[in-house]
């Protein structure tokens, strides 16, 4: 058997291990309602925050404590409450991405990833106002 | 047509793309000039030559042009360029306009063709019979790259992204009556302005400096393909060595630097977090060493000839499958700091298909030529080890790269993969295996002698490292105490990579500073890898809330604590107090001193004071920026999660009160508020009418509280809920000590609840911060690793240029 040989079944044996573990270990985009029939494990949830209803954020009470309604892709609307401080910002996030698991009619956040606007899609006022606005 | 605007520079736009036009033409005709040259070697010798060269030379100028004219452009505020508008803005420090020019990706693509002039003109003077064909494949390079830059638009094709287009033309203004207004531009008061991220000193220097060792990679593929077109197939290994070394070096430092400012401007508080922006460039660079090592293998006994061209093609292929990555906004959901799409998704997967193609049918074409000569390397030959450590390198490679490309995948097949849910642990747990054995061969691979050697003279040679890095280890375990056993064999064999370099610096090399380059260069690396251990495990989030309620299972962590201005709490050895802020231009800084208890005078001794920022940008966001006090044997890191920007937002009555807040409580409920907690504890509904000077027919209800202040001195208050006829109102009680007025305004028959209504004076609300600190111990063995590492690779790198000088 020559070198070359081994260092291939060696790179497939690894490749197919890595794949295995990642599609294992990987995590899915799902909607509350998929979440909520496997309620306790982990998943991704893409959605907007609903900015009409009030964030529930105490610093005095609890800084690690922070809750906000949210809808996903398909509307459904749920409370979630995140494990950390309010992120800076967090008003002006245009979509996020909350990791973590339903418990009960909660989702309980580990993560909350947010995506700010970057291209000026709005309205034809919303886009004059970009240009005509400063700093 | 028709309207004349008023005050635009068109000319500058119309010169630039000129550039731009030219920038292009003039690569395709070099690359074809170049190609004439390699091909048609009977006639005239130079006559292809130098035409390709004067092409090349406008080119060049074209590529240096465009770049100039930009940050003209950006430096004088030309708002009626979009590209200027989008990155720029009129109250931006000089210091960071060169940052404005590689924000966008036009801007970065423009950097990395730049680049790639100046490393090709190194070659057109150095390369002598290496110039025709090293230079037909970088030209080839250069075409695709000065395309992404045209702007041309074939019905639904695009080509390219061109600077120079016109805020009023960009397809996302062009169609606004504002735009079209004459004096548009006058009403145009500012750029949007650089992310505020981006300002950041590292931000003028990591780019450039990654964006070079991006450039660096097409070198070796270049020669390795040159190679093989001109049937030189074992010849380009010896001159593109040092390029190799070159890249290996500059890319390296490159990334590092990317950590450094992450390290020091971002909040994921730690400066690796496996973000896909950072993995997609850390991939080539693993790609490159191992092909640069292979490489040596090859200069040495003519082995590894298929792994050095494969390895350096891969890693030219990976570079630009990170720039599809970063640049096709594929990323989407799973990177903080992808670029958006820009529409040049096709064009990148063209370009990577070409270069790929292009190699597997060269490769294939010359497949018999490429035969290694028929020994196998023994077991105990340097080149044995070496190649190992080359496949634990791609391992790893792969590793990240499926990982980072789960999005990718799910456009491919559909799927809905999202990243692991902790992907830093699920990176970790795979790469810290392969480090532990990628710092093991560091330390022995070089005992072992080319070819084949003796058993037991190895193990005589590595007897003292060996020993001192247990004993070194032994400390360093005994003092961090590690908590897996992965930890403390990377804690080992990093030690021991480290002390068995310096060894051979020593006791082989005699301390030669010439051959030294792959000692000092693998010290580094030992030292990254110990220092990203210890700081990343041993870290410490010392500011823990010890006072939190326990939240369950899904909320373990409490990182944050709060602090009010003035108070003084206990975190770690240290105690903290939030003394105030201080608003400089977009900048708000918060003083955070740092104490320490004298335990022989029982006081306070300031240590130091952090200030960490939060940078105000209504556009963007606001972000903040944390403060880091640097010892040598550790860092202390201070971050502000939240604090309350926008004051005085709450008006305050005539007596300095806020306005009430209601809480519904029923008898026996406790609410907490800044400076005290109160509960209603009875219900009184035998009132005193005559005290509170009420009527005899009034209905009324007091409620009976006890207010406890944080000194837990007790105060009593009865608001009482009155109505008169059918007219509720209340009778408030102050508690005037700690500037509380409670009301009683309604009780709701059906729960039995009772609204109570707590107003506070504004002076009680003191300004507070949410701030996060994490201890990093040991990092600066990073840095310094870093620092070596770059020093040995340079050493080496001269050592490789003065024997080829010499031959």
């Amino acid at each position: 058997m020559k070198k070359i040989h081994i260092i291939g079944i060696v790179l497939i044996a690894v490749a197919l291990a890595v794949i295995v573990s990642t599609v294992s270990e990987s995590s899915t985009y799902v909607t509350f309602g998929e979440a909520q029939k496997n309620e306790g494990s982990t998943y991704h949830v893409i959605g907007k925050v609903n900015l009409q209803k009030d964030f529930i954020y105490n610093p005095e009470m609890n800084a690690n404590l922070f809750g906000f309604f949210m809808a996903d892709t398909t509307g459904n609307e749920v409370k979630v409450m995140y494990n950390g401080s309010k992120p800076q910002d967090f008003e002006k996030a245009e979509k996020i991405v909350v990791v973590g698991k339903m418990e009960g009619p909660e989702f309980h956040a580990s993560q909350v990833l947010m995506k700010c606007p970057s291209k000026y899609n709005g309205t034809e006022e919303e886009r004059t106002k970009s240009l005509t606005s400063s700093n | 047509m028709g309207t004349q605007f008023i005050g635009e520079h068109l000319q500058y736009g119309k010169l630039g793309n000129i550039f731009i036009i030219l920038s292009f033409t003039a690569a395709l005709v070099s690359a074809l000039s170049y190609a004439f040259q390699v091909f048609r070697k009977n006639e005239d010798p130079l006559s292809w030559n130098r035409l390709a060269r004067v092409t090349f030379f406008i080119h060049g100028c074209s590529v240096t042009g465009i770049v100039a004219l930009l940050y003209y452009l950006i430096h004088d505020h030309y708002f009626e360029y979009y590209y200027v508008w989008q990155h720029s803005s009129t109250t931006l420090q000089v210091k960071y306009m060169w940052a404005c020019l590689w924000e966008g990706q036009e801007g970065s693509f423009l950097v990395w063709t730049f680049w790639h002039v100046v490393l090709s003109t190194v070659i057109i003077i150095r390369g002598k019979d290496w110039e025709a064909p090293v230079m037909m494949i970088m030209m080839m390079i250069q075409v695709f790259l000065a395309s992404m830059l045209l702007g041309l638009e074939f019905g639904h094709v695009k080509i390219g992204s061109n600077p120079f287009i016109l805020l009023r033309n960009q397809a996302d203004f062009a169609n606004l009556p504002f735009v079209q207004m004459p004096d548009y531009l006058s009403k145009l008061k500012d750029g949007r302005g650089l992310n505020p991220l981006l300002q950041n000193y590292w931000m003028v220097i990591h780019p450039p400096t990654l964006f070079l060792g991006f450039a660096a990679t097409a070198i070796p593929f270049a020669f390795a393909m040159g190679g093989l077109l001109t049937n030189r197939v074992r010849e380009w290994v010896k001159p593109a060595l040092p390029w190799a070394f070159f890249g290996v070096a500059i890319l390296g430092i490159g990334i590092l630097m990317g950590g450094a400012w992450a390290y020091e401007a971002l909040s994921f508080g730690g400066f690796w977090a496996w973000d896909p922006v950072e993995n997609a460039s850390l991939v080539p660079w693993l790609t490159l060493v191992g092909g640069a090592h292979v490489m040596l293998i090859n200069k040495k006994n003519g082995t590894s000839l298929y792994s050095s061209i494969i390895l350096n093609t891969v890693s030219f292929i990976l570079v630009l499958y990170s720039t599809f990555l970063t640049r096709s906004g594929i990323l989407g959901e799973t990177s903080v700091h992808a670029f958006t799409d820009l529409g040049m998704t096709g064009q990148l997967i063209l370009y990577m298909a070409y270069f790929t193609l292009m190699a597997i049918i060269l490769i294939i074409a010359k497949r018999k030529q490429l035969k290694d000569p028929n020994e196998d390397e023994h077991v105990s030959s340097r080149e044995f080890w070496m190649f190992m450590g080359m496949l634990v390198l791609v391992i790893s490679a792969v590793q990240v790269t499926i990982t980072t490309s789960i999005p990718v995948i799910n456009k491919m097949f559909g799927t809905k993969m999202a990243p692991p849910a902790d992907a830093v642990d699920f990176y970790n747990s795979w790469q810290l295996p392969l480090a532990v054995i990628i710092a093991l061969l560091i330390a022995v691979a070089q005992y072992f002698k080319w070819k084949k050697s003796n058993g037991s003279e190895v193990t005589k040679k590595l007897a003292v490292s060996f020993i001192s890095a247990l004993v070194i280890s032994g400390i360093f375990e005994y003092y961090f105490r590690f908590p897996r056993v992965q930890h403390v064999l990377l804690l080992f064999t990093s030690i021991w990579a480290f002390t068995a370099n310096l060894d051979y610096l020593i006791r082989i090399l005699k301390g030669n500073i010439k051959h030294s380059g792959s000692s000092i260069a693998h010290m580094g690396i030992a030292l990254i890898l110990l220092g990203a251990l210890i700081s990343n495990v041993e870290k410490q989030v010392i500011s823990r809330n010890m006072l939190n309620v326990d939240l369950g299972k899904d909320f373990p962590n409490n990182e944050n604590i709060l602090l009010y201005q003035g108070d003084t709490l206990a975190m770690g050895e240290y105690y903290v107090s939030y003394k105030g802020k201080e608003k400089e231009g977009v900048n708000l800084f918060y003083e955070i001193e740092y104490f320490k208890a004298n335990h022989g005078t029982g006081k306070m001794e300031k240590q130091f004071s952090l200030k960490p920022i939060v940078q105000l940008n209504q556009r963007m966001g606001n972000v903040s920026e944390p403060s880091t006090h640097r010892f040598l044997s550790r860092d202390i890191y201070t971050h502000i999660t939240y604090a309350e920007l926008d004051e005085g937002k709450a008006k305050a009555d005539e007596e300095g009160y806020k306005e009430a807040k209601p809480h519904m409580m029923k008898v026996g409920d406790t609410i907490v508020a800044s400076n005290s907690m109160y509960t209603f504890y009875e219900l009184d509904k035998n009132i005193d009418k005559k005290s509170f000077e009420l009527n005899e027919d009034d209905l009324a209800v007091g409620a009976k509280i006890k207010v406890t202040d944080v000194n837990r001195k007790e105060y009593f208050v009865e608001p009482v809920f009155v109505l008169r006829g059918s007219t509720p109102f209340t009778l408030f009680a102050e508690v005037e000590q700690l500037g509380l007025k409670f009301g009683f305004t309604k009780i709701d028959p059906e729960s039995g609840k009772m609204e109570i209504s707590v107003a506070e004076k504004q002076s009680n609300t003191r300004d507070f911060v949410i701030m996060k600190a994490i201890i990093f111990p040991q990092i600066n063995l990073l840095w310094t690793g870093c620092i070596l590492m770059f020093i040995g690779t340079w050493v080496a790198i001269r050592k490789r240029l003065i024997e080829s000088k010499k031959s």
